[in-house]
């Protein structure tokens, strides 16, 4: 098992993040190269992304599960799945903390991930970057998808003014 | 220079391989150049994961594939009672996980398709939902008491399989109680693989018509695997034909029965069409018998001029899911208690506990007697570890301690009867060709400019030819070998013996045997393996048994039907059968050297005039039993230089001094020799299979697991002695397993040698560069 931590702020209302949070529809798409995205219900979407790792090329099929651990504060998210007899299995745990003076939003995420099958083991000499890299950027996206969420706002209400 | 075939009296002489022409051309024929009428292609679905439960296995969409016809999962086999099979070691093992998995890279779904794309394409379709259980990789933790218990399907709630002791633990302790110096040292020989060319495969084909399987294999032991699968499959043995064809390179990894066989034979018999399963690289490394896996301690007892008094060795054997090591019946441990190697120990005490981990099952003898390999290894490491702590050069500590000439046969403290050596003649042979003393001077004066140069000895002693049937048995199978020749009209002979070679060149060597016997040359004579159909009953090629077994029946084989031919020479002589003799080249009348008679003459004579009375022909069948094991030996010095701004290590010289008695080909015996340590240096330098804490294998291809090419293999230098084996028919004693059972040890003594003064005593193998890096960074020599 490997372990990825990290934060970073977002100058948004930890409401807002919340919300973003907690709906497939917004978190999906922040899966890195995802080909397309099943959502069954608030908490549960199919996802399918594309992975591409050493000599391995191909699509993984990955189950997502939201769970709130603390409503408007902390959530986890699972991921489970796999492709071409490889598998992945990643548990991530958000926490959400005001910053001072509304400045916005302070995200916390641990992640655990393990990879099983020939992405661990054809590609090991890459795995512990790359499962890296990928982790820190589905929480790159999340915190771009926000930051250009306000600025839609902010120019939708610059227009209604 | 090699010579023609053409030449009467080959023995001992250097004759081309009959076997290379069709090699060096490309005109060899392995399984996968076999392709059948309506032939179907099998692909294996394989567990990504090193522990799991099997929650569901759905096989919807992967039917969906054009061409699929048939995939079989474990609840399959489990109604033909097939699911687990027999191993080698009596332990048991699943084909198709049932239930569960235990080590990543484990048979799940077998898929058959009309082209292997096809089923390739639909194994990947193949669903299988796994619930992750926790992983033991570390065979120290597999034993503590809270370890998960990883077969549950066992009686014996552990995993811990066996515990195997040899030699007299009490006599040995009292020595050690009072012994003026001991010096202990954990050794590790890492788990490496044998990782021949071609991969495994077969090609099953029952014939639904006359109900007989005709099953071509990669396979080092035909006969044994007809045996094996007529009793897992219930098939009539006779109707079961087993063919090993071309077979490109062995090593040990093609000794066990793999679930891909199996799983092929299965669907041939379902679908009544031949099913071919070729491996890929990955499967080969990943999921079939790896070698070594031995954490082994030892510690020598001996006085202050270095006379050794007694050995002990505790050995923890990591076998990984199942207990399918390649070691005779009785020998769970193999003949590791050779430990005491080329040296007189008074007493010594060998233990070995095997355990089960989430890794692949193995335990092969890769280019190894059974265990030999790393027995050789310990006691060479460990020599060198006393000779540091006394401060004695290791040579002479060598010197000081070998068993002598004239206590052979030697009754060694673990129980074995070595048969014959010279091991300070071998040695001295070493030293002096090598220029021991020159290469101490000069290492003098390097050290004191500060370079890095270390030498590195072993003198190992193996013990091979497996064996004697009264102490030998594969699945109570005697381990004895055969060999069947009849002599056609014309004086040309074919030889069909009970092993099956792999690169050895038996199609020379046994060649040359038959026509020393029999008084003709090497092109006169084909030898034949390979074919149950046609060759006698025996147990393979494997450490390095084929010389002393199966050679050994070439030879008694062909002097039986000298005998019968004398009788035929005494009527075409016209003299009694008591006034012919053999002139190793034609039956002559005693005293009368011009009166004689060929073999050839002999042979058309069987056929055509015989004396009255005479069952015609002339053939011969010889089960031969030895009476013992053999012992080849030999002394290996490696000369290394070390860079010490990279940590990579040069290997400057390499001298290989081996007695493996009477050699039959000379240039052959020096070609095996060459692949023996080029492999020897692959482990010493490169070779490793490792896990993550998953489970997951890190080195299943050649990317990870290397493989040397002949730009890194260094130049080597060889010579021998001959001290022939004194029960062997022919003085032969088996050599293709030495290099690699006594090369790595030279090799890591070197290295030691050169960091000894950092105070380095040991270092594991593979020795990577950035091991040595670090050793020199710690010391200050290097940033």
């Amino acid at each position: 098992m490997k372990n990825y931590s990290g934060d970073f702020t977002i100058p948004v209302s930890r409401e807002m993040v919340w919300n973003f949070l907690m709906d497939p529809h917004k978190v999906g798409p922040c899966l890195p190269d995802l080909l397309s995205m099943d959502v069954t219900d608030n908490q549960n979407f199919r996802a399918k992304v594309r992975v591409g790792l050493g000599p391995i090329r191909g699509a993984f099929d990955l189950a997502n599960v939201i769970t709130i651990e603390e409503p408007g504060k902390a959530a986890s998210m699972s991921v489970k799945g796999g492709g071409m007899g490889s598998g992945i299995d990643m548990s991530a745990k958000m926490f959400l903390e005001d910053l001072e003076e509304q400045q916005g939003t302070l995200l916390k995420w641990t992640c655990d991930v393990v990879v099983s099958g020939p992405i661990a083991t054809i590609g090991g000499r890459l795995i512990d970057g790359q499962a890296r890299k990928i982790t820190e950027q589905v929480f790159e996206n999340i915190r771009n998808a926000l930051i250009s969420m306000k600025n839609e706002v902010a120019v939708a209400n610059e227009d209604e003014e | 220079m090699a010579i023609n075939q053409c030449e009467l009296r080959p023995m001992g002489k250097s004759i081309h391989r009959k076997e290379d022409p069709r090699f060096i051309r490309g005109q060899g024929r392995y399984v996968d150049d076999i392709v059948l009428p309506n032939m179907l292609h099998m692909s294996i679905v394989r567990s990504p994961y090193a522990h799991a439960r099997i929650k569901s296995i759905n096989t919807d969409a992967a039917y969906q594939v054009p061409g699929v016809k048939l995939i079989i999962t474990g609840e399959d086999l489990a109604k033909l009672k097939l699911a687990w099979i027999p191993t080698m070691a009596g332990d048991v093992q699943m084909v198709l996980a049932v239930g569960k998995v235990l080590y990543q890279y484990q048979e799940v779904a077998a898929v058959v398709a009309e082209t292997r794309a096809a089923a390739v394409d639909a194994a990947q379709l193949v669903e299988v939902e796994y619930e992750a259980l926790p992983v033991v990789v570390d065979p120290f933790r597999a034993i503590q008491p809270d370890a998960p218990v990883l077969r549950d399907d066992r009686e014996k709630k552990s995993n811990h399989i066996w515990h195997w002791e040899a030699g007299d633990r009490e006599k040995t302790e009292e020595i050690f109680k009072d012994a003026p110096v001991v010096v202990s040292q954990d050794v590790r020989f890492q788990r490496v693989h044998p990782s021949p060319l071609e991969p495994c495969g077969c090609i099953a084909d029952y014939n639904k018509g006359t109900g007989k399987l005709t099953w071509y294999v990669t396979s080092q032991a035909p006969h044994a695997h007809r045996t094996v699968l007529a009793m897992v499959s219930g098939l009539p043995e006779h109707k079961i034909h087993v063919i090993s064809p071309d077979v490109g390179g062995g090593f040990g990894n093609k000794v066990p029965v793999y679930p891909g066989y199996v799983c092929a034979i299965v669907a041939s018999l379902q679908l009544g069409q031949p099913v071919k399963w070729i491996e890929t690289r990955t499967e080969n490394i990943a999921s079939t018998g790896f070698a070594r896996d031995y954490h082994m301690k030892a510690e020598i007892a001996a006085d202050e001029n270095g006379k050794v008094l007694a050995l002990r060795v505790k050995t923890l054997a990591d076998h990984g899911a199942f207990d399918a090591a390649a070691d005779p019946t009785k020998f769970p441990a193999g003949l590791f208690s050779i430990v005491t190697g080329s040296y007189d120990f008074q007493q010594a005490f060998v233990e070995v506990d095997g355990v089960y981990t989430n890794k692949a099952p193995g335990g092969v003898a890769y280019r190894c007697s059974f265990r030999v390999t790393e027995a050789a290894y310990l006691i060479e490491r460990t020599m060198d570890v006393l000779a540091r702590k006394l401060n004695m050069d290791p040579a002479d500590l060598r010197l000081r301690n070998f068993i002598k000439k004239e206590q052979f046969p030697y009754q060694s403290p673990t129980g074995w009867t070595y048969d014959s050596g010279d091991y300070e003649q071998t040695f001295k042979l070493a030293l002096e060709k090598i220029g021991y003393q020159e290469l101490r001077k000069e290492q003098a004066e390097k050290r004191a400019r500060g370079e890095l140069m270390g030498i590195g000895i072993s003198t190992f002693t193996e013990v091979v030819g497996a064996g004697p049937s009264h102490s030998f048995d594969i699945m109570g199978i005697k381990m004895f070998d055969s060999a069947e020749i009849r002599v056609h009209p014309t004086g040309k002979v074919i030889a069909r013996l009970g092993v099956r070679h792999q690169g050895q060149g038996h199609e020379t060597t046994f060649a040359q045997i038959i026509a020393e016997e029999l008084g003709l040359t090497t092109d006169d004579v084909l030898v034949e393996e390979g074919d149950t159909d046609t060759a006698p009953y025996g147990l393979g090629t494997y450490a390095s048994r084929s010389t002393p077994t199966a050679g050994g029946a070439a030879a008694l084989c062909a002097r039986r039907i000298r005998e019968k031919a004398k009788k035929i020479a005494a009527h075409l002589l016209e003299v009694g059968e008591e006034d012919v003799a053999w002139n190793g080249e034609a039956f002559q009348v005693k005293g009368l050297p011009s009166r004689k008679v060929t073999m050839g003459e002999v042979a058309l004579a069987a056929y055509t005039n015989l004396p009255e009375g005479m069952e015609p022909g002339l053939e011969a069948t010889y089960y031969y039993d030895p009476p013992n094991l053999t012992f080849p030996h030999g002394a290996y010095i490696a000369v290394v230089d070390i860079d010490k701004g990279t940590g990579a290590v040069k290997v400057r010289r390499f001298l290989a001094v081996d007695d493996c008695g009477n050699v039959i080909n000379p240039m052959i015996v020096e070609g095996q020799v060459h692949g023996g340590l080029t492999e020897g240096f692959a482990i010493a330098f490169m070779q490793d299979i490792p896990f993550d804490e998953d489970g997951n294998c890190l080195a299943p291809n050649w990317m990870d697991y290397l493989v040397p090419t002949a730009l890194d293999s260094p130049h080597w230098e060889t010579d021998r002695t001959v001290t022939p084996s004194p029960h062997h028919p022919i003085g032969a004693k088996g050599v293709g397993e030495s290099p690699n059972v006594g090369s790595p040890a030279a090799f890591v003594n070197a290295v030691v040698d050169a960091l000894a003064p950092f105070g380095v005593e040991h270092i594991d193998m593979p020795i990577f560069p950035w091991k040595v890096w670090e050793i020199l960074r710690k010391s200050g020599v290097t940033e």
